[in-house]
Formats: C-alpha cells, sequence, structure tokens
C-alpha cells in the first residue's frame, strides 16, 4: 500500500517527465528556426554593407579584381566573383556543409547567394555564415531540460513534505487517537481543530460515532450489572427456600435427589450470575485499587484454598516459582488464579499433575490434556458452549479481561499433550 | 437471643425466621428503612442482620447510626450487592460480619451464633455441650478430659453444626463453609464427606456421643 501523498507525487513526476521529455523537439525546433532567421538577417546586413562599401569606395574595375582575389582567399565567409549578365540567377537561401580541416569535422553553413553590381558589372556574392550544429543544440536543450526535471522533482518532494506535515497533520492525528481509542476503556476523545473543512467534518462525525458507540457500551454494561443484581435477590430466595425444604423429615430418597439436582442447577445460574456481576464490575472499573503484589504467596494461598478440589480429583500441583511482584488489586489477581486453577480441577484428567512455572515474567499453568481447545473462541463469553454443568463460560473471558486490564499477554498453547495456559506480565 | 432482620425481601425474611425461630432465637422484623430505625430506636437485639439496599434509605445509614449512638447490638450485613466497596465499608463502620447473597441459611445461623458468642462473651468463649467443650478463641476441643485435636477445617465443620442444632446442613452448604466463595465454582463436594467422616471418628473415639447423622442423599445434621 502506498501513501495518500505519494501517489498525486508520482502522477505529477511522470507527468513532468513527459512534458518535459516532449519540449526538448519543440525547443530545438524553436531555437533552430530563430537562429536560421537570425543569420538571414545577417547574411542581408553583410550583403547590403559590402554593396554599400564597394560602391561608394569607387575603385576601378581592375583594381577590384586583385583586390577580390586576395579577399576571397582571405575572407572565407564571404565570396565575390564576376559574372556574366546571363549568369544571374535569382537570390538563393540555403543551408550546406563543408568539412572543416580545422577541426576535422562537417560543419553547418547558412548561405546566401546573390548578386550585386559594381561598377555596371555583375558580381555574384556568396555569404556563408557557420550555424550551430544540430545534435548539439539538441544536446544543450536535453541537458537543462534534465537540470530542471530534477529542480522539478526536488522541488516536489520538498512541498510534498511540508504540505502532508502542516495540511495533513490533523488527518494523522486523528488517526493516531482513533489507533489508541478503546471504547471499553471509558475514554474521552477530543479531536483537533482543523481549518481544512473537510478533516473537521471528518473529526466531527468520528466524534459523533464515538460518542453513539460509548453510550451504546455503556447502556449494554449498565444492563449487565443491574440484570445480574436484579437475579442476586430472586436467587437468594431459591437457595433459602431450598434449605427450608432440606428441613422436611418426610423427604423421600426421589425427592432428597430432586432437590440436590435442583440445587446443583442453582448453583450453576448463581455462579453465571456471579461471573457476570464480576466481569461487568471489572468492565466499569471498579477494583481500582492497586498495590505490590507477591506472586508466589498469592498462588501459594489460593492453591491451599483450592487443596481439597485438587485432592479430592488426585491432582498433584507442582510449584516452580521465582519470587516476582506486580502491581495490581490482589483481588483481581487472585480471581485470575482462581479461574486458571479450578479450570484445572473441572476439565483437567484425574490423578494428573499441575505444573505452575515462573520464569521471568512468565507464569505458566500446564496440565495434561488429550486435544488442543479451540483457540478462536476460548477467551469469548460463552465462546465454549458445554454440557458440562460446572462449566459457567466466563471464567477464562474473565481472566482475559483482567489481562487486558494490566496489558498483560494471556495466551494458551497445546503441545505434547500439555494445555498450557500463560501469563506475561 | 433477640434478633432483628432488617430486609424487604419478604420471601427471604420469612424463611430467615422460620430457620432461625427453630433455633430458639426471637426475631423482629423490619422491612423499610423508617421501620428499621423506629425498631432500633426502641429495642436492642443481640444481633441485626441488615440488608444494605432497602426502601427509604440505605442500610449503611442504620449501620452509621447504631454506631453514633455506640450501640453494642451485633450486626451482620446481608448484601446482594457483594461488592467490595460495600464490605470493606461496612465493616469500617462497624459491621461484625458481612453475608453475601445468596447464601445458606446454615451459614447464616453459624454467623449468628459466632457473632452473639463474641459479643457476649469477650474472654472466656467456650461451648459446653454435655460432654463437648469448645474453646472458640484457643481453637481447642475436649471431650470430658480427653483433648480432640482437630484440623482447622474440622474446627470449622464442627463449629458450623454446633450453630445449627437438629438441621440439616446440604454438602454445598458445608463445602461454601469450608471454602467460601470457591465453592460456586465445583459442582462436585465430595471432600466434604472426608472431612465429616474424619471429624465423626476423632470425636467418637474421644468418648463423645454420636450426635453427627449423615441424611442421605442431602447432607448432614447434628442431632440432639
Amino acid at each position: 500500500m502506498s501513501k495518500l501523498l505519494d501517489k498525486p507525487f508520482r502522477s505529477f513526476t511522470i507527468y513532468a517527465l513527459v512534458i518535459l521529455v516532449c519540449s526538448v523537439p519543440v525547443y530545438y525546433f524553436v531555437v533552430d528556426a530563430i537562429w536560421m532567421e537570425e543569420l538571414d538577417e545577417h547574411n542581408w546586413i553583410i550583403r547590403k554593407r559590402m554593396e554599400k562599401g564597394i560602391q561608394t569606395a569607387k575603385v576601378d574595375e581592375k583594381q577590384l579584381n586583385q583586390t577580390l582575389k586576395i579577399w576571397n582567399k582571405l575572407q572565407p565567409g564571404t565570396k565575390l566573383v564576376a559574372i556574366d549578365e546571363k549568369n544571374i540567377t535569382q537570390n538563393r537561401i540555403y543551408t550546406t556543409r563543408t568539412y572543416n580541416p580545422f577541426e576535422h569535422e562537417i560543419d553547418r553553413f547558412r548561405v546566401l547567394s546573390t548578386a550585386i553590381w559594381v561598377n555596371e558589372k555583375p558580381y555574384q556574392l556568396t555569404i556563408s555564415t557557420n550555424v550551430e550544429e544540430a545534435d548539439e543544440t539538441l544536446i544543450a536543450i536535453a541537458f537543462v531540460t534534465v537540470f530542471f526535471f530534477f529542480l522539478l522533482v526536488i522541488g516536489f518532494v520538498f512541498l510534498n513534505k511540508r504540505i502532508s506535515k502542516k495540511s495533513w497533520k490533523p488527518f494523522y492525528k486523528t488517526l493516531d487517537q482513533l489507533k489508541n481509542f478503546d471504547l471499553s476503556k471509558d475514554q474521552h476523545i477530543q479531536f483537533e481543530q482543523s481549518d481544512i473543512e473537510e478533516f473537521e467534518e471528518l473529526n466531527q462525525e468520528l466524534t459523533t460515532l464515538i460518542k453513539k458507540n460509548a453510550t451504546t457500551f455503556n447502556q449494554q454494561k449498565r444492563f449487565i450489572e443491574n440484570a445480574s443484581h436484579e437475579l442476586q435477590t430472586p436467587l437468594s430466595v431459591l437457595k433459602t427456600k431450598m434449605d427450608v425444604l432440606l428441613q422436611n423429615n418426610t423427604l423421600s430418597e426421589q425427592e432428597a435427589s430432586t432437590i440436590e439436582a435442583i440445587n446443583s442447577s442453582l448453583s450453576r445460574i448463581s455462579r453465571i450470575n456471579k461471573n457476570l456481576l464480576l466481569l461487568a464490575k471489572i468492565e466499569n472499573h471498579q477494583f481500582a485499587e492497586e498495590m505490590p503484589v507477591n506472586i508466589k504467596q498469592t498462588l501459594a494461598e489460593n492453591i491451599e484454598l483450592l487443596d481439597d478440589y485438587f485432592q479430592s480429583k488426585g491432582i498433584h500441583v507442582q510449584m516452580n516459582v521465582e519470587h516476582y511482584s506486580v502491581k495490581c488489586n490482589p483481588t483481581l489477581l487472585e480471581v485470575l488464579f482462581n479461574n486458571l486453577a479450578t479450570n484445572v480441577i473441572r476439565h483437567g484428567n484425574k490423578n494428573d499433575i499441575l505444573r505452575i512455572n515462573l520464569t521471568g515474567n512468565k507464569l505458566t499453568f500446564s496440565n495434561t490434556g488429550a486435544a488442543s481447545l479451540s483457540a478462536d473462541n476460548l477467551f469469548i463469553r460463552f465462546g465454549i458452549s458445554s454440557s458440562e454443568t460446572t462449566n459457567s463460560g466466563l471464567g477464562l473471558a474473565i481472566s482475559k479481561e483482567i489481562c487486558d486490564r494490566y496489558n498483560w499477554t494471556l495466551s494458551y498453547q497445546f503441545n505434547d499433550h500439555l494445555h498450557a495456559f500463560s501469563i506475561e506480565f | 437471643m433477640k434478633i432483628l432482620i432488617i430486609e424487604d425481601e419478604l420471601e427471604l425474611s420469612k424463611d430467615i425466621i422460620g430457620y432461625l425461630n427453630a433455633q430458639d432465637y426471637l426475631c423482629e422484623l423490619a422491612a423499610d428503612y423508617n421501620q428499621a430505625i423506629d425498631k432500633i430506636s426502641a429495642y436492642t437485639y443481640d444481633c441485626i442482620l441488615l440488608d444494605l439496599m432497602i426502601p427509604f434509605g440505605n442500610g449503611l445509614e442504620v449501620l452509621e447510626r447504631l454506631k453514633a449512638e455506640k450501640r453494642s447490638d451485633g450486626v451482620i450485613i446481608i448484601s446482594a450487592k457483594g461488592a467490595l466497596d460495600d464490605k470493606i465499608k461496612g465493616l469500617q463502620l462497624g459491621a461484625d460480619d458481612y453475608l453475601a447473597k445468596p447464601f445458606h441459611l446454615s451459614e447464616l445461623s453459624a454467623r449468628i451464633y459466632s457473632v452473639i458468642r463474641r459479643k457476649q462473651f469477650d474472654n472466656s468463649n467456650t461451648i459446653t455441650h454435655d460432654e463437648l467443650t469448645v474453646d472458640i478463641l484457643s481453637k481447642t476441643v475436649t471431650v470430658g478430659s480427653n483433648i480432640v485435636s482437630l484440623t482447622k477445617k474440622e474446627f470449622d465443620l464442627l463449629l458450623l453444626f454446633l450453630g445449627n442444632k437438629n438441621k440439616v446442613i446440604s454438602k454445598n452448604a458445608l463445602a461454601e463453609h469450608l471454602s467460601g466463595d470457591i465453592a460456586d465454582m465445583f459442582d462436585n463436594h465430595d471432600f466434604v464427606y472426608a472431612h465429616v467422616k474424619n471429624l465423626k471418628k476423632k470425636l467418637t473415639e474421644a468418648g463423645c456421643d454420636n450426635y453427627l447423622k449423615t441424611i442421605y442423599g442431602t447432607g448432614y445434621k447434628w442431632e440432639l
């Protein structure tokens, strides 16, 4: 892809080249024509001057012929020869080429052949003047043209840069602002005022568009938060009702197992709701408080909390973690570790090993698995629809959201039958 | 023991009252801010269950008022908000505990039990139950003259059972009591079974009667 300003620049350059190349023969013909005209005029002046000079000198014929002999020998440009009256021709103007023995080249001459009368006798006068060679003229013009072409190109480059710097500045600034804009970050965007109509219009349209989108986005966020808030109360009632129902002494085995089943579905709803609420809160920039957190310690506490669940699935945790500290919200870091660890408990194989390694700034959770997970929608909300009742479909979306917030990279890889989730702090 | 429940969701307060009445607590209800202020102005309570979002006012204002009057009523915030800020603010304002909705009644009962104990028996906080004695501060359990050494989880479970006598507690509620919010993330709480089994074994080996009953398919019960 080429830059916007390079396009007219290239066309202008090519156009200038074509025009200048075409101008070379035109210049040549014009210069040559002027040249010829001037030389013809020059020849006529010489003729007149000579005619007048000879006539006023009043030399007799004999003397004149003697002088002419010497004259014709010494003066190469003109030749005056006595002729018969019947040989008088019309004035002739023509171009001729003669060998120049001094410079070993053929020179071009403009010739005027005419008759003048001296002492009432006709003389043939031939005046020839050296004309610049055609190729020499052409080369000179071409050289000058090339020189000016380069001057033009340099001018174009310079002007292009100046125009791009000045006129396009607001455009590039807008572009930069858009590049750094993130709808989810609740940023305000203020475009610079421009005196160019199109840019000003563009900025105004963009501002309107962004405002509209931000409003929609915020409404959506608020909707999720409100919806999950509203759900909390009926969920609480349901949960309490189940506890009350459980106190019934006359429950049959079948009724008890029905209650158990309802309870586990209820747990799932609660879980999804809680996670939605958490996600909305992270998006709404709650958990703003930050402090340096020791990763090793947080991890150890987390694993201990989950100890019962690891043990009941026979999963052994192998920690190989160096001391490392990050600045973040401690609750969010706990949530992040929790999500990654609980995933292993929920989806991992029985009697497996969970390896947690921290080298440099990269923390990796890995456990064995049969096949790679689909990485495309792994971190998207409800991206993996699963019939498994334990799945809320939000854990990894929350993890991603947390990592994004602190500009950490969360990635998934499947190598050598190992699922590996890595965070680069 | 008198308990005030400040909660606008009637279905919820009805069940809480029903559950607590059976535990020999005397319960009163305030369904909005004005009723709550009336009640706390007129009476003192051993424990107040306080919902933060109530009609005509904010639960935190009730708490501020209690604090301004230097009252010693125990306060447990029960809130659907679950926001960390509210929790910290509530505890800073002098609430004794914070329980996020939705919760299990057994958990609530255990928290009330512990708050009342903490408020009323500051130094010698021991629970005696026939031959069983539990010292909450030093976390020691004795049966007659035998000291029973329990793990932290077994001790926590024992307190939950003692706070919910004659009540069936589901495995899910037990798991939540042990691991808090994390329990929400799992459906399988089989590990609870192992802890209860160990607790039962240790108590009976020390010579304690078997109060802990397994209710098939639903959970456990501390039966008297």
